[in-house]
């Protein structure tokens, strides 16, 4: 954090923001790849709870997603198009999806734990590509029609309502994720991480408050996946794909854990480097992306969020040099 | 009857066989070296593709894949000595993202390389057909697998039990500390082993491109498969994986024998529950953690 | 008042969008697969995209005389999901201004741009996704590719007249592959036949042993297959030799597990199999010699032509007349009128696009694969003459 600078914290805080309202008006023939960056901002930082904070070790976040994007899409085609209560719907359902799967889990840890929800994220999804007459197989989930929010604000392909929707959803969290990390449950959260026995040994019921934040985790992640339903109206079964899990995890470390800030930078890092490399050669982007996260964690030992520290030891070091000689 | 349960056995068991050949490598890298090392199926895949290759340049299949796993282990030990190195020290999730890169980069290196297409590995003609085993036909080539996993896995066994490199190696994953107060050089070791740990798996790619095809998209499909192996079999765990890898094998296979609809659940439900019952693996290694 | 406003208003910002390129040249958005599973696609495509403009040339004469450029903007689905599809659908439209898209190698990628067809106006040429619906979920689209049920109907009737009264098939579990079982299963059944047994296995497995056993078991005078194109097709047919099913008398039947591209990958046992596929490689007709001649030329054996190149050479050739016909701006439903009901000679023989449903009217071929100068391939035993998609004909459309 930046202790003691008010200053550069406000305007840290400011700076994604100020890039979302630009690249509003700057950009806006491109607006769902900007939607679909912040989406997986919010699929990141719901990692970065679990992940970073509480150290739990997980491949399986993209279950919660695709449930709540799955979730999402049923409730518009069966019941009601209307986006905020099939949100409400679709985070409702991954956090119960996480409370259960979790306590079914979370005694166990480290690399068991994470092929536990390796197990369940798989059974998930060849349950979904199994249940052709709900999801729709491998063809997705075709035919969604969202109505407006508010009756107002048209979901269509200029996409300015789902960037909006999505930016105010994901600002609505980091508020909310913010608090949680900060108060005294964040940080007996991250006491749970370093060393779980002195926690126990000072009575935190350390199994609940494990329980506690897989949960809300949960409940992000399914917010994220219910806003990609609504953005894009389809659910394919690569929502929960393996893939999609590695894909937020990678994103989440490139960008830095345990500062929240670090899923920004690192989704919006991942997918632009990604879609920019992959127009220029179709063939080439794997070389591009992979060298990315190799360089980035043989220079830096934070993630990308670690650049500014990393540049004020640097020339620290380069100034202490000097003096010493 | 007896002759189908037989053959469904059998069937398991070869696939099972490549299993372990290429996580046996794996086990030890996370188990000795505590590194997450998801790029190990990258090493699997360039040794098969190495291997198809020379095959299709006409090469002796049996030196192809030598070739293929001679081309894994230098691989590893370049990557070993330079990314690798660096990553002992870092944390785990350090490890991931690291080895994440280096499938990618494998991946876009085998499309550019290779071709998008399905790489063939072209075997002798005698390993294609079904040979008699008494009471029916059975292909050669699942029988060959099955010969050449247990061979290795009774050479493994031997070096393991019967040698100071093995015993140096079963202390440093039980103990690294204590190995290292003791004056074994646990650096060396990690070196050694890792790189022979890539040599395995790329013989396990090449002689198993029949069973797990070779493609650009392999290292990233059967990553999960090899982690399997290593967690419900133990980490660090040379008989815990030999196990898991045979189990999973049949289960796989007579998941599909019997519930063909039912399969992936089958193999995924049997792993929750023995994970659940067995945290630790079926056969973890005693160490001190 | 205030959401019609916005849809005028919105609909206006689109026309000039999608108009406001430059006058004399005509983008088109190939969406397809680079890498990935689906990689093979996407580079057939392009290859063929790129053999028959480096033939016909880049640019066309429109109807004024007028020259004008015709430019292909390839995007990679990366061999993700349909929402991939859509994505870049979007931006081709929205930010490069396409007039046309094109490829899409996968059903569900052509299905997620049914909704983006008819906001946009912009036709679809779709180079293979085979779903026999698709082509009923957008007036834009058009397909210059196959349908599964087109591919599989004839091959029923050719296997019951020529011996094969028991079968038993095993198709991939996915969409194209319940197609083929369907369709394999009523012609086949209609003429006689009996299915003596089913399996469907995961996508994209390579690992039959245990199918094959149970089909072995069965003892079916022919084994039906569908496997996508791939290392599941090539799995599939090792198998079939290795476990003895081939030895066992048992015939194999299926469609394009059998193409050029993957005979390599085999054998001398394939020898024998008999498939029933829209184009054959070794048609001897002047369009298909041009288009291997071609490939040969400009990417020698890094380039196999398949059903891929065929579609992928055919709708350039439509797209690319029908900008000549039309000029570079007169909106999307009249290149798809343009489309319709064209006949012409494609490298697998004469085709025509139906001008009611906009979909492809084929010879279908049954080949066998044989051994010709030291190399596999394909050779016509049998045709069935411009066959319409049998799933149109069984479901008509129910209104206009």
């Amino acid at each position: 954090m930046i202790h003691g600078r008010p200053v550069l914290a406000a305007f840290g805080h400011a700076l994604p923001w100020a890039i979302a309202i630009a690249y509003f008006y700057l950009a806006p023939y491109a607006l769902s790849f900007g939607t679909q960056v912040m989406i997986w901002i919010l699929f990141a930082m719901s990692l970065d709870l679990a992940l970073g904070y509480a150290g739990i070790l997980t491949l399986g976040h993209a279950g919660f997603f695709g449930l709540g994007a799955y979730a999402a899409g049923l409730f518009a085609i069966h019941v009601s198009p209307d986006p905020i209560l099939g949100h409400f719907a679709a985070v409702a359902l991954a956090a119960l999806f996480g409370a259960i799967t979790g306590a079914m889990i979370l005694h166990t840890s480290g690399v068991t734990f994470l092929m536990l929800t390796l197990a369940i994220v798989s059974m998930l999804s060849e349950y979904a590509n199994q249940a052709r007459g709900l999801t729709g197989g491998d063809d997705g989930l075709q035919g969604i029609r969202i109505a407006p929010i508010f009756g107002v604000f048209e979901f269509n392909i200029f996409g300015k309502t789902a960037y909006v929707y999505a930016a105010v959803v994901l600002f609505g969290w980091l508020l909310f994720a913010w608090r949680i990390v900060h108060s005294t449950f964040g940080r007996s959260v991250d006491g749970i991480r370093q060393n779980p026995r002195r926690m126990r040994a000072i009575g935190t019921p350390v199994w609940w408050r494990l329980l506690a934040i897989y949960t809300i985790s949960a409940a992000m992640a399914g917010s994220a996946g219910a806003l990609s339903a609504h953005s894009t109206r389809f659910v394919g079964l690569s929502v929960l794909s393996l893939l999609t899990s590695g894909i937020v995890t990678v994103a989440l470390i490139l960008g830095g854990t345990r500062r929240l800030y670090g899923a920004f930078v690192g989704a919006t890092t991942y997918f632009v480097v990604q879609d920019w490399s992959a127009k220029i050669s179709p063939f080439f982007w794997e070389f591009v992306v992979g060298g990315m996260l190799i360089v980035t964690v043989l220079l830096l030992d934070g993630g990308l969020l670690d650049l500014g520290p990393a540049a004020v030891r640097l020339r620290d070091r380069w100034r202490a040099g000097r003096e010493g000689k | 009857m007896l002759s189908f349960a037989l053959t469904v056995l059998l069937d398991g068991i070869s696939y099972g066989m490549i299993l372990f050949l290429i996580s046996v490598g794996l086990t030890v890298t996370m188990g000795l070296m505590r590194v997450v090392n998801l790029a190990h199926g990258a090493f699997a895949m360039i040794g098969g593709y190495v291997a198809g290759y020379l095959t299709q340049q006409g090469a002796n299949f049996y030196l192809a894949v030598i070739g293929g796993a001679v081309a894994a282990a230098t691989l590893g030990a370049i990557a070993e000595m330079t990314i690798y190195r660096p990553l002992y020290r870092k944390g785990e999730l350090s490890q991931v993202l690291l080895t994440v890169g280096i499938v990618f980069v494998a991946t876009g290196a085998v499309t550019g390389i290779f071709g998008a297409f399905p790489y063939p590995v072209v075997f002798p003609a005698y390993l294609t057909r079904p040979i008699d085993i008494g009471f029916r036909e059975y292909p050669a080539y699942r029988l060959f697998l099955i010969a050449v996993g247990a061979a290795i896995a009774a050479v493994l066994w031997l070096v393991l039990d019967g040698s100071t490199y093995g015993a140096r190696l079963r202390a440093a994953v039980d103990n690294p500390s204590m190995a290292r107060a003791v004056g074994i050089d646990v650096n060396l070791l990690f070196t050694v082993t890792f790189i022979i740990g890539c040599a395995l798996a790329g013989l396990g790619g090449a002689i198993g491109a029949g069973i797990l095809s070779l493609e650009p998209a392999y290292a990233l499909k059967y990553i999960v498969l090899f982690l399997v192996v290593v967690i419900v079999g133990g980490e660090g765990s040379f008989g815990g994986s030999f196990v898991a890898a045979i189990a999973l094998g049949i289960i796989d296979t007579l998941g599909k024998y019997f519930v063909p609809e039912a399969a992936a659940y089958l193999l995924y439900a049997a792993v929750f529950a023995l994970l659940l019952w067995r945290p630790r693996g079926l056969l973890p290694p005693k160490s001190a953690a | 008042m205030r959401r019609l406003l916005g849809t005028v208003v919105g609909g206006m910002l689109l026309q000039w969008t999608i108009t406001a390129s430059a006058g004399d040249v005509v983008k088109v958005g190939l969406i397809a697969s680079y890498t990935g599973a689906f990689a093979t696609w996407g580079s057939q495509f392009q290859q063929a995209v790129e053999a028959y403009r480096a033939l016909h040339g880049n640019t066309v004469k429109g109807p004024g005389g007028e020259e004008i450029e015709i430019q292909f903007v390839y995007r990679d689905t990366a061999s993700q999901g349909p929402d991939k599809a859509k994505q870049l659908a979007e931006e081709l439209i929205l930010r490069d201004h396409v007039k046309f898209l094109c490829g899409l190698e996968l059903s569900p990628y052509a299905m997620a741009l049914a909704d983006i067809s008819k906001e946009a106006k912009v036709p679809v040429v779709i180079m293979n996704a085979a779903t026999a619906s698709i082509t009923r979920m957008s007036p834009y689209f058009v397909r210059v590719s196959q349908t599964v049920p087109q591919d599989v109907a004839p091959l029923g009737p050719w296997a019951v007249a020529h011996g094969i009264k028991r079968v038993y098939t095993i198709v991939s579990d996915y969409a194209p592959g319940y197609d083929a079982e369907t369709y394999f299963t009523k012609t086949f059944n209609a003429a006689g036949g009996e299915i003596v047994g089913s399996a469907r296995t995961p996508q994209q497995e390579t690992n039959f042993s245990a199918y094959m056993e149970r089909a072995l078991q069965a003892k079916p005078d022919a084994l039906y297959m569908f496997q996508p194109a791939g290392s599941p097709s090539v799995a599939f047919v090792k198998a079939y030799v290795e476990r003895g099913l081939k030895a066992a008398g048992i015939k194999l039947l299926g469609g394009g597990e059998t193409q050029e591209l993957f005979l390599p990958n085999f054998t001398d046992d394939i020898v024998g199999t008999v498939t029933s596929m829209h184009y054959t490689e070794t048609n001897n007709n002047p369009a298909n010699l041009e288009l291997r001649a071609q490939l040969e030329k400009m990417f020698g054996n890094k380039s196999v032509p398949d059903i891929a190149s065929v579609a992928a050479w055919d709708g350039t050739m439509l797209i690319q007349q029908a900008v000549a016909a039309l000029g570079p701006d007169v909106g999307g439903l009249k290149y798809i009128d343009f489309m319709k009901g064209k006949k012409f000679d494609s490298p697998r023989g004469p085709v025509e696009i139906d001008p009611v449903e906009r979909d492809i009217i084929q010879n279908i071929y049954i080949r066998r694969v044989e051994k010709r100068d030291g190399k596999l391939v394909n050779v016509n035993i049998g045709e069935v003459d411009m066959v319409k998609d049998p799933w149109k004909i069984d479901n008509p459309p129910k209104s206009n």
